[in-house]
């Protein structure tokens, strides 16, 4: 049984991750750049893995992965409630219009 | 009594603390919780703790040590705690403690400070009653207390000096006790401003102490005092000579021999400066008249009978140095007699009660330092003791009379003033009768305290004769010239009519002829509302309008009889002329040391009795004059006086102007330093270092704020930058190296390490250099060079991407080329090498370790 090789995985991740860094920066709709972070937690949760199959006298990676899968979940419940919030106040979900403390 | 002993030895006298904490407890509980505690309470508190203090003073004092352990300077030592320490110019260690010694002297002044304190607490826990700071002024009164018995118990200088310090915080809080007059408030601080120039004086004479006897500690003085008697040169000083200084200079400033006076001199005048600002004498006696503005009993305490005597006792206790020099006595004496008249001089003409009293303890004070300035320590101690009584009497006498005064005006000054007075003897008999003895008592009648203590120190100074220590040193001392005790004790006697005189136009202002109070009734509605109260109707005492002035209740009287008591008979302690002196035996042994260079001038033998007449003609004189001006004719010579030279009077009442000649010196100078400063403070520290360094910080918070845009995106945008650039950074390859060179001074070896990074391998090129041909794991080079060597290393570095990286490494050893070839110390054959074959390089030769980079 030929394996993928690692170097596929980490392409992979590399391009979710490039993928969601740049929604990240470049995308004004506050759901939008949740849904980047979660892509670039993904891409890092997916090199863990990638790593883990190749090194399997441990299970860290995996095992980290887990930690990170329930942070993100912490992290999407948090973010939508603040974006939920912010929706109250401003009527927008644009990022942009997140400027109450300037003003 | 045996017991007692048994319980407080001689060396470890702990009684000695609950005289003092009772005080300080009682201004703690009275301060901090006063306000709870009701006047009831604090009125408790006050006067429990300043009794239970007495009570204790009074067992310490009859558990001196007397007859032959007095004599060889037994006395009650107790020791709380090593304050600290300091290093003396031998480098020996001074210990400085928090200690206490009771001896006669002071065991007395501790029974005059808690006794006459309780009376004077009984007395304002009545005179106060209604006033709102009640647990304030308790506070303070009790805080005094333990301040002052800091003082006279304190067993060496600087433990003295926080008493010092703290009976003039106390002096300065009460003065200015109704701090809501501007006036008040700011008695108080002139009080407090002048006292810090006496007590720089003080601090200076501490210096030289430590500087010349290595010790504070007053029986260390007295021990060592004899090295006092160093010279000192006082000009020229520094290195002014002929030649740092151009001719015409010099030859104004530069005497032919040098000024030396000896250091005895400068610490007597140093702590005399001290004294004098405590005890009100010229130049510095102008606090004291002003600081009348608070409570009379406060008057009565601090600035009458206990604090201001202060620099007294401390003349006294330090008379082992003053006596080593004539001329720092004889600055006394005279400083002395010439605040005793100038004083009484004043005290002449005033209308404010209480500033007759206050030039008048001014004038006393000055009686009390002839009597220390001509070596009659004792004496000058007795008056000290006697003018508690008399002066404590007279200011609360006055404080009844104001008190009564009250009912009629409601006004500070109004209430002081003796032509509003008059006839009182009718309304307050017990207040008159104290009155009176103590006005006999201070005006020196016969056979009263006052008589005993002023007689006794005029006789001193007219007989007198300060004999410097001879053969001790090649400064001949300054000789006290003969004259100069006679011309004391004249401007004494002189002094001596005037206090009778003003004293007694005091009384007969005060207590007899008609009541002038009549027509002033402030605020008061009687049955005849509408009545013009300006009218004059002194005419006879059915007219009367309003309340009449009544006697103090019964806490206000008792003191005022027990001190008038003290006043008639408290002369009988020391005696002198008749031989009856319990105190003068007490004393003795304390100034033992002190009185051995105090003659009695020849020519002055035998005159004791004849020179009591003058002094007694004095107390005659003045009294019957003011009994015959202002008894007989009510003043009517007064009028004459003014009338005929309005400008002499004037200048008397205005109090010789001193004060505006020091508004217009000494505070005109300083005000106009102020001016400077506040200059610099408006266009220096506001205007350039505020206003710039304002702009500075503005300035950054402009360029600043364009980064800070609060934009989420724009942030993490720099940061994915950021990362980017350090993702760039660990990819490239690094050659870093460092070179320990620690052992290559000994034996010429140097470890060169390169620094580690993800995936790097290394490759070492350069002679002599043993190492693989290719990259390897081999992060460290060990090297020996020869002296004089220079080498070049290679290292390759090459990470996981197989980017390299290249940097070339010089390494030298400093010396000759073969001047220690073998490391391991054989000296090469026919070299001419130091023992041991070690070459020793001077190290400024050395050069530094050359590092290059490629």
């Amino acid at each position: 049984m030929t394996s993928i090789p690692l170097e596929y995985f980490l392409i992979v991740a590399a391009a979710l991750f490039l993928i969601g860094s740049v929604g990240f920066l470049l995308r004004r709709n506050l759901l939008v750049l949740l849904m980047s972070i979660e892509l670039m937690l993904n891409a890092v949760n997916l090199t863990l893995v990638a790593y883990n199959r190749v090194y399997t006298e441990s299970h860290t990676g995996q095992i980290f992965t887990f930690f990170v899968i329930a942070v993100a979940a912490a992290e999407a419940a948090v973010g939508l409630a603040i974006v939920l919030a912010f929706f109250r106040v401003r009527k927008s979900v644009r990022s942009d219009d997140a400027d109450l403390l300037r003003n | 009594m045996e017991a007692l002993k048994s319980q407080f030895p001689a060396t470890s006298f702990s009684l000695l603390a609950i005289v003092l904490l009772l005080p300080a407890l009682g201004a703690f509980v009275n301060g901090v919780f006063g306000k709870r505690l009701g006047k009831e309470g604090v009125r408790l508190m006050a006067l429990s703790a300043i009794g239970g203090s007495f009570l204790a003073s009074l067992l310490t004092f009859l558990m001196l040590p007397r007859g032959e352990d007095a004599e060889q300077g037994g006395r009650l030592v107790w020791t709380a705690w090593r304050w600290f320490s300091i290093s003396g110019r031998m480098q020996q260690s001074i210990p400085i403690d928090v200690s206490f010694a009771v001896d006669g002297l002071n065991a007395t002044m501790m029974l005059v400070v808690t006794g006459v304190g309780f009376l004077i607490h009984l007395y304002s826990s009545e005179y106060m009653k209604k006033d709102d700071g009640y647990h304030r002024f308790f506070a303070y009164l009790n805080l005094f207390c333990f301040s002052m018995l800091v003082l006279i118990m304190a067993d060496n200088l600087a433990l003295l000096f926080v008493g010092w310090e703290g009976v003039g915080m106390c002096s300065y809080l009460l003065i200015g006790f109704w701090f809501g007059e501007t006036k008040n408030a700011s008695a108080g601080r002139k009080a407090f401003i002048v006292n810090r120039i006496g007590d720089f004086g003080l601090l200076v004479a501490m210096s030289m102490l430590i500087y010349y006897l290595g010790t504070l500690r007053f029986s260390g003085i007295e021990a060592g005092a004899t090295s006092l008697m160093a010279p000192v040169k006082i000009w020229p000083i520094g290195n002014l000579s002929p030649e740092t200084l151009p001719s015409w200079a010099a030859a104004v400033l530069l005497p032919k021999q040098p000024v030396m006076v000896y250091a005895s001199t400068l610490v007597g005048l140093a702590v005399f400066l001290g004294c004098a600002g405590k005890s009100a004498q010229i130049p510095l006696y102008i606090w004291l008249p002003d600081a009348m503005a608070g409570p009379t009993p406060v008057s009565a305490l601090i600035h009458a009978a206990t604090m201001v005597t202060a620099g007294v006792y401390l003349v006294a206790r330090l008379g082992a140095v003053f006596i080593l020099s004539p001329a720092a006595m004889a600055t006394v004496a005279i400083t002395g007699a010439a605040t005793a008249l100038f004083a009484a001089s004043i005290g002449l003409f005033q209308h404010d009660l209480k500033k007759v009293l206050a030039y008048s303890t001014v004038s006393q004070l000055g009686f009390m330092f002839i009597g220390v300035g001509v070596g009659a320590f004792a004496s000058g101690f007795f008056h000290v003791f006697t003018h508690a009584f008399f002066k404590a009497c007279l200011f609360l006498g006055a404080g009844s009379v104001i008190h009564a005064m009250h009912v009629r005006i409601h006004d500070t000054d109004q209430s002081q003033d003796m032509r509003k007075m008059g006839g009182l003897a009718k309304y307050l008999p017990v207040t008159r009768w104290t009155f009176l003895i103590s006005c006999l008592s201070i005006a020196g009648a016969p056979l009263l305290a006052g008589f005993w203590s002023k007689d006794e120190i005029l006789w001193k100074a007219f007989s007198n004769e300060i004999v410097g220590p001879k053969g001790m040193s090649s400064l001949p001392p300054w000789a006290w010239p003969t004259w100069l005790g006679p011309a004391i004790y004249w401007v004494g006697i002189l002094s001596a009519t005037m206090t009778a005189f003003y004293m007694f136009r005091a009384y007969f202002l005060t207590f007899h002829g008609e009541f002038r109070g009549w027509t002033i009734v402030r605020g008061w509605k009687g049955p005849h509302a509408g009545h013009h109260h300006d009218e004059p109707h002194a005419e006879d005492d059915k007219a009367l309008e309003g309340p009449v002035p009544h006697e103090s209740p019964l806490p206000m009287t008792i003191p005022l009889i027990v001190l008038a008591a003290f006043a008639l008979f408290a002369g009988f302690l020391k005696a002198d002329p008749i031989h009856i002196e319990p105190l003068g035996h007490l004393l003795e042994p304390v100034f033992k040391t002190a009185e051995t260079s105090i003659h009695e001038r020849a020519s002055a033998k035998g005159m004791e009795w004849i020179m009591m007449l003058p002094g007694f003609l004095a107390f005659v004189v003045g009294a019957g004059g003011a009994a015959f001006v202002y008894l007989k004719s009510d003043g009517a010579q007064e009028k004459a006086f003014i009338k005929s030279f309005p400008r002499l009077y004037k200048l008397i009442f205005d109090k010789w102007r001193i004060d505006e000649l020091y508004d217009a010196t000494i505070v005109g100078m300083v005000d106009a330093l102020a001016d400077i400063f506040e200059m610099a403070d408006t266009w220096i520290v506001d205007g350039i270092l505020a206003k710039l360094s304002a702009a500075i910080v503005g300035a950054a918070g402009t360029v600043l704020r364009a980064f800070q845009t609060g934009k989420v995106q724009a942030y993490s945008a720099s940061m994915v930058i950021g990362l980017a650039g350090v993702g760039w950074f660990i990819v490239r390859p690094h050659a870093i190296a460092s070179v320990d060179d620690s052992h290559l001074k000994q034996t010429g070896q140097v470890v060169v390490s390169a620094a580690p990074g993800f995936g790097y391998s290394y490759k070492w090129e350069g002679p002599g250099v043993i190492a693989a041909k290719d990259f390897s794991e081999t992060r460290e080079l060990k090297m020996e060079l020869q002296p004089g060597d220079k080498k070049e290393v290679v290292l390759q570095v090459k990470n996981a991407f197989n980017g390299v990286d290249t940097q070339t490494i010089t390494l030298a050893r400093p010396g000759k080329r073969g001047a220690n070839a073998a490391p391991n110390n054989a000296p090469p054959a026919g070299d001419l090498l130091p023992e041991g074959g070690k070459v020793v390089i001077p190290a400024d030769k050395i050069p530094e370790l050359i590092r290059g980079h490629q």
